[in-house]
């Protein structure tokens, strides 16, 4: 029974770390914005199709391949940027309006991808080790693939620390957040951190995406599932603050989603897991309050 | 001016009419199948294989001297879609025939249009649940073997020829996968088997490992697994990384077609699973049409192919027989008897189903290897 459940919380530790991944992008975007992007999940999508169709449709080295990906979606990001928000914010529409938009610009990406790659998920073998021999502690299994996650994200998150407090641009993309209008009275370009923030989680959302493909493979999932929800829910119980909560919030559910299976049924596990996570948000504002 | 303007319309009016009465009559079909959305890989097998016959048929002469014509529909395997369509290909295109939906839920939205325009309807999509036996509609033909056939021909081959006595079940959340679960808990009742353990994964999960624990403390002999096939290859690749030793693998028909195969990769290897076709079946009519196949398409020709060659070639010889009066094409439909098709020979039953063949093969190594065929 032990390693049963010690198993089942390496699981689902494992996967909750991938929908931290995609909290990160949030939290970071919320940071630096002020603003919800409800196309975000769609950005992982677009890195892992990019990605897949650099290395395995163009040839190319994987990690050239990896570097392209991010880079086109973070020009992706800058295009939201320029025709989404700008044109938005220029005619005074409020947070909501840009809600909104990316809500749609979501089904829109979706169904693009689907004309262009077509529905069927593609399998991308091999990617961050073979799944086909797994490290045995005991009795228990881990992933290579997971060991890449957590490394990443220790890596990722230190970065991420150092670049907001330490760096000039860091703490400059803060004080555009939290106040524009002074932000700009001290001689900040606004404009220029605001490209560089649409930049940076759209980026970091389509690396996210491609650490995903080994679980997800290259498919719809990734741009239309449940996923892009539980990245939301990770971010809001990391309380869009820091970075590392978010990723705390991701191992929750992933725990929650496993244990409900193990001790109530496969059949009601995102029943019970969200409404763990409505009651968990509830409790949390009480405390706070 | 007015007069010669008249006149020159009453010319064109002319014109045309004879023109019209000049163009030699076509038989039109229409093809409604899935090229985009969740589905949109079958869609290309099927209208590949389809235009296939059409082109073998008009080369020779079309059906009693009428060429076929035909047009090809996207119901995005989404229902909605689907009556969008059916409507549009019956009402503004009116075509004589229809292939498809191959979707069983498009097929349920859809087949009443075609029974209140009296259209013949020959679907590839194999859910029990719009059988004759079920929604009655004299109109509807179906061109596979249906869901239950497979289950039911899948116990009987984990029971006698593996002798399994404990299963476990994974399943998914659709029809399609419910519908089997029930079929297979049932059948294995009937020989006094009852699952070890049932375990549900939803589609789109992608982590089946507290599933795949639970069944493990269960100790079965054998999974059986009804899911669709990207569920299938996380179920797999997660199986063989959770160390599960002399268990038999027995998957639905979506755990035998390279969509999974290919996700799965080597995760795959000794899946038993049945399926309605595969090209390595030596079969001397399976073999000539994929070899037809391969060199029309330069690919290899997956299910539901085989059912739409079939489905255009006996239309066309009920057709030779009873000619063109849709009412003659049902009552020919109904009372075909052994036509020989790429399945086998083909006949309509009381479900109205032409066939009930199905494959019971393994995966090894890339390919599947042919343990039986089931007629």
């Amino acid at each position: 029974m032990l390693s049963l459940v010690i198993q089942n919380a390496v699981a689902g530790s494992a996967i909750g770390l991938l929908y931290g991944l995609i909290g990160l992008g949030v939290v970071l975007f919320f940071q630096t914005t002020n603003l919800m992007n409800f196309a975000h999940i769609s950005s992982a999508m677009l890195g892992a199709y990019l990605c897949y169709t650099y290395t395995v449709m163009w040839k190319l080295p994987f990690a050239l391949a990896i570097v392209m990906a991010v880079m086109s979606v973070a020009l992706y990001g800058l295009l939201l940027k320029r025709f989404v928000y700008a044109p938005l914010a220029k005619r005074k529409g409020g947070r909501l309006e840009f809600i909104i938009a990316t809500l749609m610009l979501s089904v829109f990406l979706l169904n693009a991808v689907i004309v262009v790659w077509g529905g069927v998920p593609l399998p991308f073998q091999g990617l961050f080790g073979s799944d086909r021999f797994p490290i045995f502690l005991g009795n228990v299994v881990i992933q290579y693939h997971s060991l890449f996650v957590l490394a990443y994200i220790t890596v990722f998150v230190i970065a991420l620390q150092y670049f907001f407090t330490r760096t000039m641009t860091g703490k400059s993309l803060r004080a555009v957040a939290q106040n524009p209008r002074a932000a700009r009275l001290m001689g900040i370009n606004v404009d220029r951190m605001l490209n560089l923030s649409f930049m940076l989680s759209t980026g970091v959302t389509a690396l996210a995406g491609i650490l995903l493909i080994p679980v997800y493979f290259v498919s719809l999932d990734l741009g239309s599932g449940i996923i892009g929800v539980k990245g939301f829910a990770c971010a809001v119980m990391g309380g869009m603050k820091r970075p590392y909560q978010a990723l705390l919030g991701g191992v929750l559910i992933g725990l929650a989603e496993n244990f409900v299976v193990l001790f109530v049924s496969s059949t009601y596990r995102d029943v019970i897991t969200f409404l763990f996570l409505i009651i968990f948000l509830v409790l949390r504002k009480q405390a706070e309050a | 001016m007015r007069k010669r303007f008249l006149l020159g319309i009453l010319v064109l009016a002319i014109l045309s009419a004879s023109m019209v009465s000049m163009a030699a009559p076509v038989y039109k079909i229409a093809v409604v199948a899935p090229f985009t959305g969740s589905g949109s890989i079958l869609g290309d097998y099927i209208r590949n294989a389809f235009i296939m016959a059409v082109e073998e048929i008009n080369a020779k002469g079309g059906v009693r001297g009428r060429q076929i014509e035909y047009v090809i529909y996207d119901d995005a395997a989404a229902p909605a879609t689907a009556i969008n369509v059916v409507n549009k290909a019956i009402l503004n295109d009116k075509v004589d025939a229809m292939f498809g939906p191959n979707m069983s839920s498009c097929v349920l939205a859809v087949h009443d249009i075609a029974k209140a325009n009296k259209v013949p309807m020959l679907v590839g999509a194999t859910s029990p649940s719009f059988g004759f036996d079920k929604v009655g509609n004299e109109w509807l033909f179906r061109l596979r073997a249906d869901d239950e056939v497979k289950v039911v021909n899948l116990v009987k081959y984990a029971v006698d020829n593996l002798g399994v006595k404990k299963p476990a079940i994974i399943f998914g959340s659709t029809d399609y996968c419910v519908v089997a679960k029930d079929v297979a808990v049932d059948e294995f009742a009937k020989r006094g088997i009852k699952p070890v353990s049932m375990q549900q994964i939803k589609e789109g999960e992608k982590d089946a490992t507290g599933q795949l624990l639970n069944i493990r403390q269960a100790a079965p002999d054998a999974l059986i697994g009804l899911t669709h096939e990207p569920e299938a290859a996380v179920i797999m690749r997660q199986f063989r990384q959770l160390g599960f030793r002399d268990v038999d693998v027995l998957g639905f028909s979506a755990w035998g077609v390279p969509a999974f195969t290919d996700l799965a990769g080597a995760a795959a290897d000794g899946v038993i699973s049945v399926q309605g076709f595969t090209p390595e079946y030596q079969d001397p009519k399976v073999q000539e049409f994929v070899q037809k196949y391969q060199a029309r398409w330069k690919s290899l020709p997956s299910d539901p192919a085989q059912a739409y060659y079939d489905g255009m070639y006996l239309l066309a010889n009920v057709i030779e027989k009873v000619g063109f009066e849709k009412e003659d094409i049902r009552k020919g439909l109904t009372e075909l008897k052994d036509f020989p098709g790429v399945q086998g020979p083909l006949t309509c039953d009381a479900k109205h189903n032409f066939t009930n063949f199905s494959l019971i093969s393994q995966f090894k190594s890339g390919t599947w290897n042919i343990i039986t065929a089931i007629r």
